[in-house]
């Protein structure tokens, strides 16, 4: 009926979906799932998971009406989440927090006489400071003897491509994009190295597991055969193993290219001090109700927004600065701050059935703010994209803009350049100037001590 | 009687036949594989001087008990 306002991810659980009203969000709970809300309201497990930031809070309202009255138990308005990032923009250690995350969630749901009946990546988010489920609907009503439905879709979501990432490479993060629903086992059992197998873990829940969905691809079995089979306490320890194999996997972090980058650039601490001044200065000028950071390495600008209580996300391409960056949020348990791993050149997709269950970067904003520091050369330089293309990207995802403009005579350009021919005639202060004063008013120019860069601080023009 | 008998699962995903078949057969091993897990670990630990302060456990930590004021729960092992 009002289909317009449904969310484009909200259509596959008939136990309720999600909805627009106003520009606020809420979620439509279905009959059908009218027993098990009653019990997950009623047996202490929402405020379990909610005193431990575990799940996202939500209120019951009485004055949104429903898009499907016949079939609505209650409207519910979930607490919003500043910023949705997909598991392909994940580096490996917040992957591994959602893992375990979700695996606390189904013990604590076990404890509560409910079980996960999904166990999506997707309904995991990394909300102020904590990783937490964001489908209310997850949990269903447990019937001892019953297995766990969503064993595959552990597997696939979370198990197969950490182990991928964690044997073979980091970027493998982005094989969750090639694939919606997880990355098939038999693919990631073919992938694995052989001594892969020397863990139980992997052994079992990718290897064997793959070697069984291939054998009995065409057994029919229905929930009704296996109830029964799978005690309470052999569900515990499934989830335990489950657990175990995700916490043996892990990775080594530093020595990509720029991780090391702060201790290697070639300006100053006087100018890196400056350039810190600076930025402040133009988001008090501004602001902004939210940043993002473009290039942002290991988070050190970004902490100028999230430390003023800005909600900041923090985009790098490189995974092991994102895993640096987050290291940092989740020791300082920072609230506002959020890195994630995203390729600039190649942004995340619209994704899904109709292009619309998981929204493409540009679709998620457009922000109020934008840092695009020490990037422009390597968007201009090493991606060839011509200045005015790169404006006009910019203007697509951000209202007001701070931008440094690194000139060829820097030494990082000059790396740059050192291999490849100089095909970039326009590239200088005045080709910059007039690429981007076609989409931008210049608000304030400063350069930088000690080296030729530029500061800007430039608000896009109404159009 | 207890109207929960009654529900009918909501499963809406496909759990694969396979994927129930394998999760039956390590019902049984994991029950074992785990008590052999917790005994192997105290051995470990016993040997092993404690490191302690580890990054890695820290994170796990606060993913699994959450970072909320509500009470961290015992999660029984060891």
């Amino acid at each position: 009926m009002h289909d317009k306002q449904k969310v484009g991810a909200s259509f596959r659980d008939p136990s309720g979906f999600l909805f627009y009203h106003e520009g606020k969000l809420y979620r439509q709970v279905n009959q059908e799932y009218r027993q098990h809300y009653d019990h997950l309201m009623s047996s202490g497990l929402y405020d379990a998971l909610t005193a431990n930031r575990l799940l996202v809070r939500h209120d019951e309202v009485e004055t949104v009406p429903a898009p499907e009255p016949g079939r609505a138990y209650k409207i519910i308005q979930p607490e919003p989440v500043d910023f949705i990032s997909y598991p392909y923009e994940w580096s490996f250690l917040q992957m591994r927090s959602a893992a375990l995350t979700t695996l606390r969630l189904a013990r604590e749901g076990l404890d509560h006489g409910m079980i996960l009946k999904d166990a999506s990546a997707y309904n995991l988010q990394f909300h102020r400071g904590s990783w937490q489920l964001i489908d209310t609907l997850s949990f269903e009503i447990y019937q001892e003897g019953q297995p766990w439905a969503a064993y595959k879709q552990f597997c696939q979501h979370f198990l197969a491509p950490l182990a991928l990432m964690a044997y073979r490479d980091q970027r493998l993060n982005l094989m969750s994009r090639l694939f919606i629903d997880g990355v098939p086992l038999d693919i990631a059992s073919k992938l694995l190295p052989f001594h892969s197998r020397l863990r139980l873990g992997l052994l079992t829940h990718i290897h064997l597991h793959a070697r069984s969905q291939q054998r009995y691809a065409d057994r029919e079995v229905r929930p009704e055969d296996v109830k029964g089979k799978i005690s309470h306490k052999a569900l515990a320890s499934l989830l335990d193993s489950l657990r175990n194999s995700i916490k043996n996997l892990s990775i080594k972090i530093g020595k990509t290219e720029w991780a090391n980058y702060y201790r290697e650039t070639n300006y100053s601490a006087a100018a890196f001090e400056q350039k810190q001044s600076v930025v402040a200065r133009f988001l008090d000028q501004v602001s902004p109700d939210q940043v993002w950071d473009l290039g942002a390495n290991t988070g050190a600008f970004s902490r100028l927004a999230s430390k003023r209580g800005v909600f900041t996300v923090a985009f790098d391409v490189d995974p092991d600065a994102v895993s640096q960056n987050y290291i940092q949020v989740r020791k300082n348990h920072e609230e506002h701050l959020l890195p994630l791993v995203m390729d600039l050149t190649n942004p995340s997709p619209g994704l899904g059935w109709a292009h619309a269950e998981r929204q493409a970067l540009i679709d998620r904003g457009p922000t109020t703010m934008a840092l695009a520091l020490a990037l422009i050369h390597h968007l201009a330089i090493s991606n060839n994209v011509p200045l005015k293309k790169i404006a006009q990207f910019f203007t697509q995802i951000s209202r007001y803009l701070v931008i440094e403009f690194v000139p060829k005579s820097d030494s990082q350009v000059q790396r740059l350049l050192r291999s490849r021919e100089d095909i970039f005639p326009d590239y200088s202060v005045t080709g910059f100037e007039k690429a981007f004063a076609e989409e931008y008013e210049f608000l304030a120019k400063e350069p930088l001590k000690d080296s030729e860069r530029i500061l800007y601080l430039l608000q896009r023009r109404a159009s | 009687m207890n109207p929960i008998l009654f529900l009918k699962p909501l499963t809406y995903l496909d759990p694969g036949s396979g994927s129930f078949i394998i999760q039956m057969l390590l019902a049984g091993l994991l029950g074992i594989a785990v008590a052999i897990r917790i005994y192997w670990k105290k051995i470990v630990k016993f040997f092993r001087k404690n490191k302690g302060g580890d990054l890695q456990e820290e994170l796990d930590e606060m993913d699994e008990y959450g970072t909320g004021s509500g009470n961290q729960p015992d999660d029984g092992e060891d």
